[in-house]
């Protein structure tokens, strides 16, 4: 079967595990348990008749206490780049990520989860902001991993993608 | 026990198995296979046979390639993977790290099983995170709140403004002498509690702001001497008033330098405070004496009073309590002394009072001194030598003066730029759309017409066909620049092909726009001097006289010249775009203060009341006004509504309001504190507008 490596990057606490977890397991866990290191999973996602594999890498999250290393991304076909639409610092924090993505690996397809669309109340990211990043050429998904909205809509739109390129 | 059995069990008592590395992703085990691996990896294989890892683990494979390049370098040391979680068979996540190394000429390779001291990293980890979240999250709160206390302050005085200018103009009348004294007295009143309202504003926002505005380098750090003889300046007219005198004691130390951490206009303040307080107690034809003493690593500042000394009934810290006040000023708020106390301990200085020695009482702070480091004075001279080449050359006067119409809607922009022109000596005279440009340009000759693309009845394309319709009789080609709030080259392609010669980006900068003007003129009268007028002008065609420079593009060259341009804030802003023109600056921080709420409450209106045509006008109006100030994401917000409300939807206008609203309140707050900085003399009356004297009547 054909596998795909898929990585998942953005700040501390955007919710990049539960985003994987919630489309593996079908699970959701209110607290935050921090990711130290990289998880591997697999996920098989069936795309225009196709299954396709997805080997998700789950990088831990930057922050002033650790930086991402470069090398985890050899290989990758396409990555989901993930911010918290509470914390609008976390969507530029993922940006200038991907500025150093694109720089190391170059253009594959990706795709930008703005997680947590069910904290409506609390959301941060003016629709003046998305339409500038769609304008930009992003492929944009409001996503919750708690509730599981676009969770798979979101890899299978990047799963798409990749398959097309 | 043989030797390597023991040095075996050992490793794999420490969670550890060995391996050498065959080549093509396949090892061989040096020892035992520990339970976790057969956890992970399943039963122990055949010692004879390679164990193909690679394949087992993609995190391992991927690391492989890092661990090869390592081994076939020869490089010393280790090669380390970092963490990686993976799950065994029984479902527990068992975190792991690999470590390549080069033993004897043999590739090793160790894994390491890193459970037992995972989870104190992990925790550590979480804790240390979870602190950044609840950072987060509280200064969030602060900004709410801070935010919330502006619009509520701003509520509070909107009224008190226009019941001083009632009192002003009844002031103006012919009334007799008792009414005029009543008139004085609601005057004064509702300044106070305008005072009051400021006061309460500044001593909650002072947390955040005291952090955020404290200079550290001696080149801007501010001097605490200067701020002494402007307080003094300020204050001698009250003070004589009341037949008390005040003067600038002796300073001691005053080689050393008077800098010190801390914003100047926070630090006028304080004096302010301080000498208010003085001014009340001091009796008549007694001295308030401002002091500054330079001592070790800081500057004492204190103000003397002859008074009564301080209240038997409180200690002298409690002066500075949140709502403390005297019982003989029960209308004062008690916030002014609260107000230096945070700010100053904010900067890592001190406050107190005491009574002196000869009688009366003793107001002091200290601030930490900043030291005039080489490297200060060398950035601080080579700062002050970029300002003194930049800004009077940006406002040195032109060779030859122009005749220049501006045809802008927005008030503030049409005044920055009238009063930047006139600062280089032009002529300039405005007007707000394009049939009051056509109807000026009916009765004046001008050398160059500034028009603003989006105006409302007649826009800047519109008016310059207009404009070349005529000219295809008479023969003449008027310079036309247009203002555009984006300097795209797409911009500038569609003006030119408009028939317009140049273009402008909005916020208009001092050199771009003198550049822009004086060029354009430069060239018409050169290509006038060397040919005959041409008639029949198509748009854009060959009668435009060699094109001016692009200057669009050249303000796009100068934006990422100013990379980073887009964080700096309102006053760094305004001071690169006006060459530093600090009247300037100020006056369009009041006219901005009191006209741009005024389009705000109209979108909010048009928003309430489903209005979209309304919604556009103001926002458009709203969004040439911020952009002068910078103010990247206000300006976007206002623009996103502006298109919204072209597009008669409305439903995503309420939350892109209350983003602007939220930003809108912070560039406010910015330009509070610009305008609060001025002196009370210059605070006063607005640019006055510009009079079409000066420009050459039509025959």
């Amino acid at each position: 079967m054909l596998q795909k490596k898929v990585c998942m990057l953005g700040s501390f606490s955007v919710g990049k595990s539960s985003l994987v977890r919630r489309l593996v397991e079908s699970m959701f866990d209110e607290q935050y348990h921090t990711t130290i290191g990289v998880k591997v999973d697999k996920k098989v996602v069936n795309t225009g008749g196709e299954d396709l594999t997805l080997v998700l890498w789950d990088i831990y999250g930057e922050d002033v206490f650790q930086k991402m290393r470069m090398s985890y991304l050899r290989g990758m076909h396409g990555y989901i780049l993930v911010a918290d639409g509470t914390r609008r610092q976390t969507l530029e924090d993922a940006l200038a990520l991907n500025e150093r993505v694109v720089a190391e690996v170059g253009k594959v397809p990706a795709l930008l989860a703005l997680n947590k669309s069910d904290l409506t109340d609390q959301w941060e990211i003016d629709p003046a902001r998305e339409a500038q990043l769609t304008a930009a050429g992003w492929t944009l998904e409001h996503t919750s991993a708690k509730t599981g909205d676009a969770v798979e809509k979101a890899f299978l739109h990047l799963a798409q993608a990749m398959l097309a390129k | 026990m043989p030797a390597h059995s023991i040095f075996e069990s050992f490793l794999a008592g420490q969670g550890c198995a060995l391996f050498e590395y065959l080549g093509d992703g396949d090892f061989r085990l040096l020892g035992e296979w520990p339970d976790w691996c057969a956890n992970i990896w399943g039963a122990q294989p055949n010692s004879d046979q390679p164990i193909g890892l690679a394949g087992k683990s993609p995190f391992l494979g991927n690391f492989l390639v890092d661990a090869e390049e390592f081994w076939r370098t020869r490089s010393p040391g280790s090669a380390n993977s970092g963490n990686w979680i993976e799950r065994g068979a029984d479902g527990r996540e068992i975190p792991m790290e690999a470590t390549a190394r080069s033993l004897d000429g043999k590739r090793i390779l160790l894994l390491q099983n890193l459970s037992e001291t995972f989870g104190q990293q992990q925790q550590w980890f979480q804790t240390a995170r979870n602190s950044l979240l609840e950072h987060e999250k509280l200064l969030k709160e602060i900004q709410k709140k801070e935010i919330l206390l502006h619009c509520i302050v701003h509520d509070l005085t909107q009224p008190l403004s226009a019941m001083n200018g009632v009192f002003n103009l009844l002031e103006r009348e012919n009334l007799p002498a008792a009414l005029r004294k009543y008139i004085k007295a609601g005057e004064r009143e509702s300044q106070r509690q305008e005072r009051m309202i400021r006061g309460i504003l500044e001593a909650f926002s002072s947390d955040l702001a005291a952090q955020q505005s404290r200079e550290t380098s001696a080149a801007e750090a501010p001097d605490l001497l200067a701020c002494a003889k402007q307080a003094i300046e300020e204050f001698s007219p009250a003070f004589r008033e009341r037949q008390i005198g005040l003067s600038l004691g002796a300073h001691a130390g005053s080689s050393r330098g008077w800098r010190v951490v801390g914003d100047s206009s926070r630090i006028d303040r304080i004096l302010g405070n301080l000498l208010e307080n003085a001014m009340r107690y001091a009796p008549k034809a007694s001295t308030v004496t401002i002091g500054l003493e330079n001592h070790e690593g800081f500057v004492l500042a204190f103000v003397d009073d002859e008074g009564p000394g301080l209240p038997p009934d409180q200690r002298p810290e409690q002066l500075f309590a949140l709502f403390s006040k005297g019982k003989s000023h029960a209308g004062k708020a008690g916030l002014g002394l609260y107000f230096c106390k945070i700010t100053v301990e904010r900067w890592g200085g001190a406050i107190g009072a005491e009574i002196r020695k000869g009688g009366g009482s003793r107001f002091w702070f200290r601030l930490p001194r900043v030291s005039q480091s080489a490297e200060n004075v060398t950035t601080a001279a080579s700062r002050s030598k970029s300002v003194d080449k930049e800004t009077p050359h940006s406002h040195k006067k032109a060779e030859k003066s122009l005749r220049i119409l501006i045809a802008e809607d927005a008030e503030l922009n049409r005044d920055l730029i009238i009063e930047l022109l006139k600062k280089r000596g032009h002529v300039a005279i405005g007007v707000t759309d394009g049939r009051r440009a056509l109807a000026a340009l009916e009765e004046h000759d001008f050398d160059v017409v500034l028009l603003d693309e989006e105006m409302p009845g007649m826009t800047g394309l519109q008016t310059t066909a207009a404009i070349r319709r005529r000219e295809a009789a008479t023969g003449k080609h008027q310079i036309i620049i247009g203002i555009s709030g984006h300097a795209t080259a797409d911009d500038e392609h569609r003006f030119r092909e408009a028939g317009m010669d140049s273009s402008l980006a909005k916020p208009v900068e001092v050199k771009t726009l003198y550049k822009a003007v004086e060029s354009a003129a430069r060239n018409l009268h050169s290509t006038a001097a060397h040919s005959q007028p041409q008639h029949a002008a198509e748009p854009g065609a060959a009668t435009a006289p060699a094109a001016a420079p692009s200057v669009a593009a050249q303000a796009r060259a100068d934006s990422s010249a100013h990379a980073g341009a887009e964080n700096e804030d309102a006053l760094t802003h305004l001071r690169r775009t006006t060459g530093g023109n600090e009247k300037l600056i100020r006056s369009l921080a009041a006219t901005f203060l009191a006209d741009a709420p005024k389009a705000l409450g109209r979108m909010r209106s048009a928003v309430a009341k489903k209005n979209a045509a309304e919604l556009a006008s103001a926002a458009h109006l709203l969004k040439g006004s911020l952009a002068i100030f910078g103010a990247p994401k206000a300006v976007a917000s206002a623009r996103h509504l502006e298109a919204l409300g072209r597009a008669n939807n409305l439903r995503e206008a309420t939350a892109s309001l209350r983003t602007l609203e939220s930003e809108f309140a912070l560039l406010q707050h910015e330009l509070r504190a610009i305008h609060s900085a001025a002196k009370p003399k210059s605070q006063a009356p607005r640019q006055s507008r510009v009079s079409s004297k000066g420009a050459r009547q039509k025959k």
